[in-house]
């Protein structure tokens, strides 16, 4: 299959998935545009673990559509992870690297090789202060590691991005300025798709939100105007899905 | 660079940062170099002795002043086994089995002063040879290394962070496997240096220097290809360590040491005195050749007398006790002869119940390869068994022929007071005896012994290697 020319990056129609009799997603549909971020809200057990893993190909949808940038992940692999940045709830960097060699070695894996100047120009935007990006993991924040994870992310210019709890962990400061960095992602046109159990976080950054409940969106809410999200009401509505989970 | 070579330079570059792994690295490289040396210096300094000893012993053989020539048969002549270059490498049942022999009339003597016998018992559990190092010591470095390369991505994450950029699970075990297979070259390159410099040395085969390199390197890469796969097959590192080690137990400590254990009960060899009992007894039915009414020797007297026409031994042209004496050693021999080809055979037996036991445990293919190579096995030890034993019925041989030729019987047999000084003959005729040249295994000989060992380790290989694909494509699916 040859790459979408739509602006839909990121397609689940129709999917379902079964881990033995145990049927995880049921019916999923939703999309994201490129320059859009979505926000994928569910309690424990909706699935969305399991959205993820079928969209980087590591679970096989019983049936349904699955698109990244128009490939398959479970028919092609390999070339609908190209399309994917994708950035899990604990950064997996190696401690033995400074910041810009697991930059350089992560994105040589992925086969890119940008320039130094353009690396420092990801670190610069992700806020990474210039003395760590010479020194080893080893001690990093897990706010510091998730700029390095979305410096990787940028560098990549991949038309999807798919976080995976990405404000786990992280206090307020931290957690605004990643919203920045993945807005400032998103602006450049790249497809993000969040799942998260921070309604506060989804709701300052997605432009939608949707409830993900028993496997399949349950309800979806758009931003709109300066205020964006009636959080209170988000708040309500995520109580419920997760008290009904 | 290939994703393949960019996973191995960093995992080389993870282990040049741990500074265990690079201190365990250097101190078995500097084993590596001190087993060399050491086994150099041993090697040489036997050699030397050996040749000393023998040159002395020659020397005492030939000073030996005029005398009765069956004084001689029992003076006997001690005998030397030189060592071939590649024992530096690996000695293999050398210490174990002597090196001298003392060769007399009327028997055969087994092989001395072992190694094993003349050091502590900490000598039986293997000399710091470069071969041992290689062996036992190797794989565990590799282990150390080597057992969290794919455990560790798994355990961190980055394993499905990885595959979520498009690495294949094959190019990471592959990636893994090759950074694995460089620490194994230059854990081998010390060795291979030091087989340069043996290379250099009179006596030293370049076929079998060449099939002893193919197998370490087949050995060491084997031991790289199974860490690889117990660190993708378990969840965690800690597992992996835990697996290898016993693992590494089983196939290079335990298995080693029990197969010739089972081999020993499976084929059991008599004891010495079990033996000696035996052989008196068949001597004994033999006959004597002092006993005028033995009916063997009666026959042989009568046969002789008829060969030469003759009715009385005193008539005979030559001396009848000297052909008296080459009868019997021919008797005795063959006898000799038939109870070291049975003790061989049981040995060969055990030996190849031992080898069979590779197809459970590389170490011991690999150990039945380099010794063959090297030419210190079993069927080393009874080539210099075999040719010492000729060179003893040919020297004692030789001196009952002169019995025969060069002392007349009437002299033989008198008693009176100059008798002595009538039996004595030229100490000149000592010179006349060659002395002991041991003929080494050609380079096609000691190569083929070596193939069953080679053959059985790369049939390992091969299936270990098999073994890495589906676990690349199991990878493939990797979970959180």
């Amino acid at each position: 299959m040859s790459p979408t020319t739509t602006g839909q990056r990121i397609i689940l129609s129709d999917v379902n998935l079964s881990y033995g009799s145990h049927q995880v997603l049921r019916g999923l549909t939703l999309h994201v545009d490129a320059g859009e971020i979505y926000a994928l809200l569910g309690g424990n057990g909706a699935g969305k673990s399991t959205t993820m893993s079928t969209l980087l190909g590591f679970a096989r949808p019983d049936s349904g559509i699955v698109q990244i940038a128009g490939y398959n992940p479970t028919a092609e692999p390999d070339r609908a992870r190209e399309q994917i940045a994708y950035v899990p709830e604990n950064v997996a960097l190696y401690d033995h690297l400074t910041a810009r060699e697991n930059t350089v070695y992560l994105l040589a894996l992925a086969g890119r090789h940008p320039a130094p100047d353009a690396i420092d120009g990801a670190f610069e935007a992700t806020g990474l202060q210039a003395a760590a990006w010479d020194k080893r993991l080893g001690g990093f924040s897990k706010g510091m590691r998730q700029k390095v994870a979305i410096a990787i992310a940028l560098l990549r210019e991949v038309p999807a991005l798919l976080l995976d709890e990405p404000s786990s962990g992280l206090d307020p400061r931290a957690t605004a300025d990643f919203n920045r960095l993945v807005h400032d992602v998103a602006r450049k046109g790249a497809a993000v798709l969040m799942v998260t159990h921070d309604l506060l976080s989804a709701a300052d950054i997605a432009d939608r939100i949707g409830f993900l409940e028993a496997g399949r969106i349950v309800d979806e809410a758009s931003a709109q105007g300066d205020d964006r999200f009636d959080v209170r009401e988000l708040h309500r509505k995520f109580a419920r899905e997760v008290a009904a989970a | 660079m290939s994703t393949v070579t960019l996973i191995a330079s960093d995992e080389l570059r993870l282990m040049r940062r741990n500074r265990v792994a690079v201190v365990a690295f250097a101190l078995l490289v500097l084993l590596t170099l001190a087993a060399a040396l050491i086994s150099w210096a041993h090697q040489q300094s036997i050699t030397e002795t050996r040749a000393r000893f023998q040159s002395q012993a020659a020397e005492e053989f030939e000073a030996q002043p005029d005398r009765h020539p069956h004084r001689m048969v029992h003076f006997g002549n001690f005998i030397f086994r030189p060592l071939g270059p590649l024992a530096t490498f690996d000695s293999g049942v050398d210490a174990f089995t002597g090196n001298s022999m003392f060769l007399e009339g009327h028997r055969q003597n087994s092989a001395n002063f072992g190694d094993v016998r003349q050091s502590s018992l900490l000598v039986r559990f293997g000399q710091l040879t470069p071969a041992f190092v290689l062996q036992v010591i190797a794989p565990l470095l590799l282990i150390f290394l080597g057992y969290g390369a794919v455990a560790r991505e798994r355990e961190l994450g980055s394993l499905r962070q990885m595959l979520a950029q498009g690495v294949s699970g094959r190019a990471l075990v592959m990636g893994k496997l090759l950074a694995l297979g460089v620490v194994a070259a230059l854990v081998g390159l010390p060795t291979m240096i030091a087989f340069l410099l043996i290379a250099g040395q009179p006596g030293a085969l370049a076929g079998p220097m060449l099939v002893i390199a193919l197998g370490y390197a087949a050995y060491l890469t084997l031991w790289a290809i199974i860490v690889i796969l117990v660190s993708a097959l378990v969840r965690r590192g800690r597992d992996a360590l835990l697996a290898l080690l016993a693992l590494w137990t089983a196939l290079v400590i335990l298995l080693p040491r029990v197969a010739p254990d089972v081999a020993t009960q499976a084929h059991a060899l008599p004891t010495r005195l079990e033996t000696d009992i035996a052989i008196a007894h068949d001597l004994h039915k033999l006959g004597d050749s002092h006993n005028p009414d033995d009916p063997f020797f009666k026959a042989f007297k009568e046969k002789t007398l008829r060969q030469y026409g003759v009715t009385r031994v005193e008539d005979l042209p030559v001396n009848y006790k000297g052909l008296l004496g080459m009868e019997g050693e021919k008797l005795t021999s063959g006898l000799f002869d038939d109870y070291a080809d049975r003790s061989f055979a049981i040995q060969a037996a055990q030996s190849r119940m031992t080898d069979g036991f590779g197809i459970v445990s590389p170490a011991i293919s690999l150990r039945q390869l380099s010794m063959a190579a090297a030419g210190t096995d079993l069927a080393g030890h009874r080539r210099f068994m075999t040719q010492a034993e000729a060179y003893r019925y040919d020297m004692v041989q030789r001196l009952n022929r002169l019995q025969a030729d060069s002392v007349s019987y009437a002299n033989d047999t008198a008693g009176d007071v100059g008798a002595d000084q009538r039996k004595r003959i030229s100490a000149g005729h000592w010179h006349d005896i060659p002395q002991f040249r041991f003929q080494p295994a050609s380079a096609a000989d000691l190569v083929k012994a070596s193939l069953p060992g080679l053959s059985l380790l790369l049939a390992w290989l091969i299936i270990a290697a098999l073994a890495l694909l589906p676990v690349a494509r199991h990878l493939q699916k990797a979970r959180p």
